[in-house]
């Protein structure tokens, strides 16, 4: 058997923890009779309970992105290494499996003049639609709504509900610049 | 420690009029004519109510940076009983005793029902300690809203000026000043004046 000495230090600290549980259960005790007595009524405790309760989710998102940040990035005397997940093969952007129906709808939604000029106003911050109809005028208002709902369909565009601005996704940022590259490319080749 | 006591109140009232309670750039909470309310209170004064009507909750929960948009606004029709606590002052100016007939245009059959509905929201909010003090409170110190997911769970909301914090089924958003964090069930999108750091999972 094997016994274990346990340090001044750690005592002390067990001690001390064990009266802290005590004081909390004698607490409990306490908000639990008062709230007997009393019926319905609950007493809390109002200290900082907004910022505690603010402070767990704070606590939880950074965890989240500490525990996400662990498994892929290692910061080392050489600088930053990014790396790829334990026992979790790497998944080519092109490996992933998209079906066609959806890459159609992205495509078809890019494939107009009036929704690439819109694309292109957005790329520079959001707008609201007034703003947009002065910048594109030789859009009419209805035809300026229907192309904004095809490219929020496709995920390229999200409208704020509260302010009512359009702003370009990531997806859509890429696309349009996917677009332009492509079409670019194209071009050189066509002169060539 | 100090400790306090919210309690529900005895009278049932109704909204007059469609009242936004929460308006900010980035959100809005309203309900509609007819709301029933059953008031929250701390030392007989009001903190808040337990509504139940026609309300609607949007939220701008989308992170704007140079990479582009990241996340969805939030749009929900609020059809269960809600509790609010925050400034009630221009709230109870708009509300008045509830008759037999505004029971049964929300669905229930009489007072008890509603009162009951409402004390389990109560219980399930204050007894779960996600509960604030008298000092945080009022219009100047925010305010907090707790709607039951379909999940029998809270999402709740806490706002404070411009700044923000949701946290619903699968989904964190705090947006503060020129930072503004979003963790959703597959990344977490950080954002800082513009700047953007994603982790995908």
């Amino acid at each position: 058997m094997v016994r274990i000495e346990l340090s001044e230090d750690l005592k002390e600290e067990m001690k001390k923890l064990r009266e802290e549980i005590e004081s909390l259960k004698e607490k409990l005790r306490d908000a639990t009779e008062e709230k007997l007595r009393r019926g319905r009524g609950i007493y809390i405790d109002i200290g900082n309970r907004v910022h505690d309760y603010v402070e767990d989710v704070m606590e939880g998102v950074a965890e989240g992105i500490h525990g996400e940040l662990e498994k892929s990035i290692f910061i080392g005397p050489r600088g930053v290494k990014i790396l790829r997940r334990k026992g979790e093969p790497y998944e080519r952007e092109d490996e992933v499996e998209v079906s066609f129906p959806r890459v159609a709808e992205v495509m078809s939604a890019l494939g107009q003049e009036h929704r690439l000029k819109i694309l292109n106003e957005l790329m520079s911050g959001g707008k609201y639609v007034n703003e947009l109809q002065e910048k594109l005028s030789e859009i009419t208002g209805s035809t300026l709504s229907s192309h904004l709902k095809v490219l929020e369909e496709a995920g390229l565009v999200v409208q704020e509900k509260v302010r009512g601005r359009y702003l370009i996704t990531m997806p859509g940022r890429t696309a349009y610049k996917m677009a332009r590259r492509v079409t670019r490319f194209l071009e050189r080749r066509n002169q060539e | 420690m100090n400790w306090q006591k919210y309690q529900l109140d005895n009278t049932v009232l109704k909204a007059t009029e469609a009242l936004t309670l929460w308006k900010t750039e980035r959100g809005v909470m309203e309900v509609g004519e007819d709301t029933l309310a059953i008031p929250i209170k701390l030392d007989d004064q009001r903190k808040g109510y337990i509504f139940h009507g026609h309300g609607k909750l949007l939220l701008d929960t989308i992170v704007e940076t140079e990479e582009g948009a990241v996340g969805r606004p939030v749009e929900k029709e609020v059809n269960e009983p809600f509790l609010m606590l925050g400034d009630t002052e221009k709230i109870q100016q708009h509300l008045t005793t509830a008759s037999k007939e505004d029971f049964t245009k929300i669905g229930y059959e009489n007072q008890q029902e509603f009162v009951a509905e409402a004390e389990d929201l109560y219980d399930q909010f204050f007894e779960r300690g996600r509960t604030c003090g008298r000092q945080s409170f009022g219009e100047d110190h925010g305010s907090v809203f707790a709607f039951q997911n379909k999940d029998s769970k809270l999402d709740v909301l806490v706002v404070k000026g411009s700044k923000m914090v949701y946290k619903a089924k699968g989904m964190v958003f705090v947006s503060s000043e020129n930072k503004v964090v979003l963790k959703s069930l597959s990344e977490v999108v950080l954002s800082r004046n513009g700047k953007l750091f994603v982790i995908r999972k």
